[in-house]
């Protein structure tokens, strides 16, 4: 029996990938005024961000309810004895917390593993999407684990900001909040690292940030898995990954979307990279 | 959701109960936020433990009243207010008790009334009232509360998210009313403690008691930006504190009016709250004897605490390093202009040294800003070249490590400061940002002092002059002719980005109309017009 892996919508994983890949994902919530939504199950990313442009009051977010984990795990204890759940950053997110407390409530025999990582977006999307692939090639939970923790050093992210207006109200800008309130113009660049949002650099154009993005992507020597990301700017994101396609011909290029409770937190215009490989 | 019209004793307690132990998750946090009036970094502490203390005897009162609860509240404050916090929180809930005196349970309207008289309580206890402190945090709740009820909302809980909104912008905004928050870049500690607790308040209301249990509260962000202590002020370390001096006096009939006028001119920090029977006096005093010596007359003494501030504050610098965001390196600037000065405290250097073109620092002064620079670590971007020297001075004069990036406008500032990378270590930065220098042109316009010959140009004095990258190389008629004559001698085809930054003697408005003409005449650059406030240059402008 493969080992099942199961991961929260802010892992930005495509439905094609996670449906190819027999990926579970449950669905953190996003709350606009009393209406809440299930993060890319009741609303889109292209609603969500019209919903944004309309709304009063800016949406807020949630964890899934424990209930969403202890039904998922009983219905893949019926399929395998080994689930591993890999989760957005502690740090981020309550979303592992409520992972780890489900799995008292599960009365199937069952062994399930609770692997908060140190990222969001697609760099935990990365690690989820490797981890699935091992677990199709019949890797055993254990191997998978020690697989995905050494993943877990192994990654880096660079996302460009337009503003950082959204990630400081939903309170989770981290070290970025130095680049808060800068008086000229610029376009942040924002990673995670050791699992908080951190600053890596301030441009004065969009055409800079995209560079910054692109040389990030070029200082690496080898790349095993890839990804790009964007909230409402498709185009821009389709134009870096063609680029990128030129220094990396032989990488496929997982392009994803950011999931609402990211856009909740993000805003609009913003266009991430994450790169599993070794620079 | 549910409408709630109105909330008796029982909810009264719990909610607070709950605000209580959701202040209590983020009561460090709180405590490393605390500058004012004191930084010795217990407001966090000090306002938990009066909340203990608060619903302790909460759950001691008589009946299940709201105004039975609310009292019970008051009383359990003033016995364990701790610190100036703990102190003016204790009057915040007395004046909410007197305002639901007599209520079973009480409505939207009560609520306004009783918040504000709770603000007004707390006013009247500090001697000396602080805007952009939890007093200031109070009021604004306390408003919002009752513009909500005068236009008739009804419904506890969303008269109480208007409260909760009030207190979180009111808190983002202490920054704007107290230097030492701005300077320190944070908001007020005893503020974002009055904000927690409505915040915690309101969730449980909600029903949102598992949230409450997963989550922290958020400590608030404020988007003005961080201004550095000028190193010639950072001498106000030395400054005792002396001792923060606490006792509650317990007798008959006591004057609180008499022991204020009394103790007024003894320290600083002077709060005296109370009723006939018991007074707590809260004072920063370089002489506790005294003051204690002279209340024993007055009473009988109870929980007396002397505590040193000089040593809470050194524990408090402490945290505070480990505060600072980014120390690995930090950069320090000299800059003249207090646009300017903003712009670069806003890109992140940490320190900003005043001076430039006709007022270079001394070693000295910069000295002091490497000393006073939260990191051992320094790169100094001195912005003319006439100061390098002296930034060079400084590697010898001090433990730190030192490295002078040899910038010598303020737009070469500018992109060394954007380079800086907060990952990489002190050498590859110095490399850095070295190599950024070279990606801008740097135009600075200004009047010739006096009539002269350079570069094969006549110039009359006080005559409209420009300088390429520290070179004159024109002269015209008016600043737009300079920069016009500038620009025609530049490659701008490549040029991506005009920054503008106009001086203390020029109109935003006569800066727009340049702004405008350089878009007509290059309509694929990006132009921004910023103020920088500087002396003797009109325009400082950088094309990247």
């Amino acid at each position: 029996m493969p080992v099942k892996i199961v991961t929260d919508s802010v892992s930005d994983i495509s439905p094609e990938i996670a449906n190819e890949l027999g990926i579970t994902v449950v669905p953190l919530n996003v709350v606009f005024g009393n209406e809440i939504y299930r993060d890319g199950v009741d609303l889109t990313t292209e609603e969500f961000y019209r919903k944004l442009e309309k709304c009063q009051a800016l949406p807020t977010t949630s964890t899934p309810p424990l209930q969403a984990f202890i039904e998922i795990y009983e219905k893949l204890a019926e399929q395998t004895n080994e689930i591993l759940v890999i989760t957005i950053s502690r740090k981020l997110s309550a979303t592992g917390e409520s992972a780890l407390k489900a799995v008292e409530s599960v009365q199937k025999k069952c062994r399930i593993h609770i692997m908060p990582s140190q990222w969001a977006m697609m760099g935990e999307g990365l690690l989820v999407i490797a981890a699935a692939k091992a677990a199709q090639t019949g890797a055993g939970l254990d191997e998978i684990i020690k697989m995905t923790e050494r993943n877990d050093s192994r990654l880096g992210m660079r996302i460009a900001f337009d503003t950082l207006e959204y990630l400081k109200r939903g309170g989770r800008i981290g070290k970025a909040k130095a680049l808060l309130g800068a008086m000229l113009r610029i376009n942040p660049i924002l990673g995670i690292k050791d699992g908080e949002v951190f600053p890596f650099g301030q441009e004065r154009s969009r055409n800079r940030a995209m560079q910054h993005l692109y040389n990030f992507v070029s200082g690496y020597t080898n790349i095993e898995l890839m990804a790009v990301e964007d909230a409402t700017t498709s185009d821009e994101a389709d134009a870096l990954t063609e680029r990128i396609r030129g220094i990396f011909p032989d990488v496929s290029i997982h392009r994803s979307k950011v999931s609402p409770v990211i856009g909740t937190n993000v805003g609009p215009r913003v266009i991430g990279v994450a790169v599993l490989g070794d620079k | 959701m549910t409408e709630r019209k109105t909330i008796a004793g029982q909810d009264l307690r719990e909610m607070f109960s709950a605000a209580a132990s959701w202040l209590e998750k983020s009561s460090s946090e709180i405590d490393a936020l605390n500058v004012f009036p004191v930084p010795d970094g217990d407001t966090g502490t000090n306002m938990m433990l009066t909340m203990r203390s608060t619903m302790e005897e909460a759950f001691r009162a008589p009946d299940n009243s709201a105004a039975g609860v609310a009292s019970a509240m008051a009383k359990g404050a003033l016995m364990g207010a701790r610190g100036n916090s703990g102190v003016i929180l204790s009057q915040v809930w007395r004046g909410l008790a007197e305002g639901l005196a007599g209520k079973e349970s009480f409505t939207t309207a009560d609520f306004a009334k009783a918040l504000e008289q709770a603000s007004k309580t707390a006013y009247k206890g500090v001697s000396n009232p602080v805007e952009g402190t939890m007093l200031t945090v109070m009021k604004a709740a306390a408003s919002a509360a009752r513009d909500q009820v005068d236009i008739g909302n009804e419904d506890i809980i969303s008269v109480l998210e208007a409260v909760v909104e009030a207190a979180r912008d009111s808190v983002a905004n202490t920054p704007l009313l107290l230097k030492v928050l701005r300077e320190a870049g944070v908001v007020d500690a005893g503020g974002q403690g009055i904000y927690t607790l409505f915040e915690g308040a309101l969730r449980y209301l909600r029903g949102e008691v598992e949230l409450m249990r997963l989550r922290k509260p958020q400590i608030i962000v404020s988007e003005i930006p961080h201004t550095t202590p000028l190193p010639q002020t950072a001498v106000v370390d030395e400054v005792p504190y002396g001792y923060c001096t606490e006792f509650m006096l317990k007798g008959e009939k006591i004057d609180t009016e008499a022991i204020k006028k009394r103790l007024e001119h003894k320290g600083e920090s002077l709060i005296v709250v109370g009723d006939e029977s018991a007074v707590r006096i809260h004072i920063h005093t370089l002489d506790p004897g005294n003051i204690v010596h002279w209340a024993t007359k007055l009473g009988t003494m109870h929980q007396v605490s002397i505590r040193n501030m000089d040593e809470q504050h050194q524990d408090f610098l402490e945290m505070q390093k480990e505060r600072v965001p980014t120390a690995d390196t930090a950069v320090i600037t000299v800059v003249s202009g207090e646009g300017l000065n903003d712009i670069f405290a806003s890109l992140g250097a940490a320190v900003v040294i005043p001076g430039g073109q006709t007022m270079n620092p001394s070693t000295k002064d910069i000295l002091q800003a490497v000393e006073s620079a939260p990191s051992d670590k320094i790169i100094i971007l001195p912005n003319n070249k006439n100061i390098i020297l002296t930034a060079e001075q400084v590697h010898s004069l001090t433990q730190k490590q030192v490295a002078v990036v040899p910038t010598t406008t303020i737009p070469q500032g500018v992109v060394a400061l954007l380079a800086f990378d907060y990952e990489a270590d002190f050498k590859t930065n110095t490399r850095i940002m070295e190599n950024a220098i070279s990606s801008v042109k740097s135009i600075e316009i200004t009047r010739s002092i006096r009539s002269t010959k350079v570069n094969g140009l006549k110039i009359r004095r006080k005559q409209p002059i420009g300088l390429l990258d520290g070179e004159l190389i024109v002269a015209g008629n008016s600043d737009l002719d300079v920069l016009n004559k500038l620009l025609d001698k530049m490659e701008m085809d490549k040029a991506e980005i005009i920054t503008i930054y106009h001086g203390e003697d020029v109109e935003a408005a006569e800066a727009e109309q340049i702004s405008a003409g350089i878009t007509e005449k290059y309509p694929k650059v990006q132009v921004e017009v910023v103020r920088g406030g500087q002396p003797h240059y009109n325009y400082i402008i950088s094309v990247e």
